[in-house]
């Protein structure tokens, strides 16, 4: 009866210790975002107020007003970056993931000489420092007169995405079973057919999923696009962001409004796909 | 005539071959060949002069370049240990929760959507000395009497950006080790606990040699891009207070941009991406042996 009794106490006291350390994890990792959506919100004299204000007074739209309602606030044109940013990352985004297509499909369905190697290579591209890489970028890119375009930020975040659009398309041609498409072509299929009616529609949300990771890796990166984008023709938001703290009087209230901007595209695309890419990833690390 | 006609792989592969070599390979061709150069921006004509390996002596023998080395090892060591440790605990956490797993998965990705960028603004607001939220919390709480100088203290500062570092990179640990968790069979760990093992040997000797390459999959992950750093510390410190958070990163990038000391910054550069590559080859090494082990086809 004793030991039941203090088995029982062990248990509850586990599932307490459980809760408390699920709760406590949760809440470090969601309480930074929520200040962020929270001082965007309220007034510059709130955020500065000493000894701080804990609980809103008054909240308004007001920081998004203004950012978006033309050159005020500093003159810090967002609507142009957030134009780029766009532009830069949707078209990389495409021609990344039909060069990536084809790659992963490589890899996936032939066998061939260096295989391995030829995987290794393409991840060590990806594993260049960003800042290391830019240096040579930079000095071609102006030698070329393509400093500051859309063009050469395309060029180089398309580069930047094929080694893991390959990685992740790669898996999941992996999951679609070769026999499918062996069987459509004894069906009369030509192998592009095959491919474009069998294949590809059982891997699309795996090659969706690669592309929107992909136009999360350009619509985030900034150790190049520092570089290499120098006004509002091609900054991207990254960069804009800085336009905040280049001044002396940083504007937190402004930063915050900018940082959930950036957000919240990404937030909404990285729900959904969050399955398919861990999927994505892991292949072959689950099953033979 | 026979060399002529590509098999359909190397067709196939050539786009990203095309597209990799101009954009990356021949750019760092490009930039080995002007680390041999007293090459600077406002001089283009020192491209065409060639010093040897002068430029990597004065790196190899310089005091900074080796604090920020030191530095960018002592932080990353530091980073991915916790990382790794933290997210195996969340995943675990996350795993033996009984109700509403898949709104702890997808509160649990959170921070992988923050772009470093953000992280960096993020905790340089948070760590704020004058209005950030910690130092509110501090003194609301009576826990501190005066503001912290998180970020312009050089040890603070440090400490500040490893922490943003932590936050930002521990949930890719946590997601593919909970994969690892849920793909895992759960016969072994009832034969175990028949057995008579203890929860730790059951841990240690069934399930972590099972999460092993889910564990490897992450830091391969991690370590294509342990350079984010930058972006964090570029915002939160820009290598400051008086150099003490300077990285081999943010060092690489004020002396090009800032000095136009471009052969110097390629000299430093190319041991950097030296070092990416090592790391990164190691953990790839591991990933296919852990692979192999579970008997998975590559």
């Amino acid at each position: 009866m004793d030991l039941n009794t203090s088995h029982r106490f062990k248990r509850r006291a586990l599932k307490f210790a459980h809760l408390v350390g699920l709760f406590l994890a949760m809440l470090v990792i969601c309480l930074p975002g929520l200040w962020i959506v929270l001082s965007s919100l309220r007034p510059t004299v709130e955020i500065m107020a000493k000894p701080p204000v804990w609980i809103p007074q008054e909240l308004s739209f007001d920081a998004y007003r203004a950012m978006f309602g033309g050159a005020g606030q500093g003159g810090i044109p967002v609507i142009d970056y957030f134009r780029n940013s766009l532009i830069i990352s949707i078209t990389s985004t495409i021609i990344a993931l039909v060069v990536g297509t084809a790659g992963g499909y490589a890899f996936a369905r032939y066998k061939f000489k260096g295989k391995s190697g030829i995987f290794l290579g393409f991840m060590l591209t990806r594993a260049v420092p960003g800042i290391a890489l830019s240096l040579p970028l930079f000095m071609i890119f102006a030698r070329l007169g393509i400093i500051d375009t859309h063009f050469a930020m395309i060029l180089v975040y398309v580069a930047l995405n094929v080694p893991f659009t390959i990685w992740l398309i790669d898996g999941f041609f992996r999951q679609v079973p070769k026999d499918l498409a062996e069987a459509a072509q004894i069906d009369g299929c030509t192998l592009w057919q095959a491919f474009w009616q069998v294949e590809f529609p059982l891997a699309g949300p795996g090659i969706a999923s690669a592309g929107i990771f992909a136009f999360l890796t350009s619509w985030n990166e900034y150790a190049l696009a520092s570089q290499i984008t120098r006004s509002v023709n091609s900054k991207t938001l990254p960069v804009g962001l800085l336009d905040y703290t280049s001044e002396f009087t940083i504007d937190w209230r402004g930063m915050c409004a900018l940082a959930v901007v950036m957000i919240i595209p990404a937030l909404t695309l990285t729900f959904i796909i969050q399955k398919h890419l861990v999927s994505g990833l892991t292949f072959g690390a689950v099953k033979g | 005539m026979k060399s002529l006609k590509l098999s359909a792989p190397t067709l196939l592969l050539l786009p990203a071959i095309i597209v990799l070599a101009a954009v990356i390979v021949l750019p760092l061709l490009f930039s080995l060949y002007s680390s041999f150069t007293p090459f600077r921006l406002t001089k283009p004509e020192t491209i065409w002069v060639l010093i040897g390996f002068r430029n990597y002596v004065t790196a190899l023998t310089s005091y900074e370049f080796w604090t920020a080395f030191g530095r960018t090892v002592l932080l990353l060591t530091i980073a991915l240990n916790a990382e790794m440790m933290l997210g195996l605990g969340l995943a675990m956490l996350v795993n033996k929760a009984t109700h509403g797993q898949r709104l702890l998965r997808t509160l649990m990705m959170f921070p992988m959507m923050f772009s470093p960028v953000l992280v960096g603004f993020q905790f340089k607001f948070l760590f704020n000395d004058n209005v950030g939220f910690i130092n509110n919390a501090l003194q609301s709480l009576g826990l501190a009497t005066n503001a912290i100088p998180w970020l312009i203290d050089g040890n603070l500062a440090l400490f500040s950006i490893i922490v943003a570092e932590i936050w930002s990179s521990t949930s890719v640990f946590a997601i593919l080790i909970l994969a690892g968790l849920l793909a895992m069979p759960q016969e072994p760990i009832e034969a175990a606990r028949v057995d008579g093992c203890t929860p730790w040997q059951t841990f240690r000797f069934v399930t972590w040699p099972y999460l092993m390459p889910f564990a490897f999959i992450a830091m391969t992950i991690r370590s294509l891009d342990v350079a984010r750093a930058y972006d964090i510390v570029k915002i939160m410190t820009d290598g400051g207070p008086a150099k003490r958070t300077e990285l081999l990163w943010t060092l690489i990038g004020r002396t090009a941009y800032s000095d136009g000391r471009m052969g110097f910054a390629n000299a430093m550069a190319y041991i950097s991406i030296l070092l990416s590559i090592l790391f990164t080859v190691y953990f790839f090494r591991k990933l296919a042996a852990a692979r192999q082990q579970i008997g998975a086809e590559w």
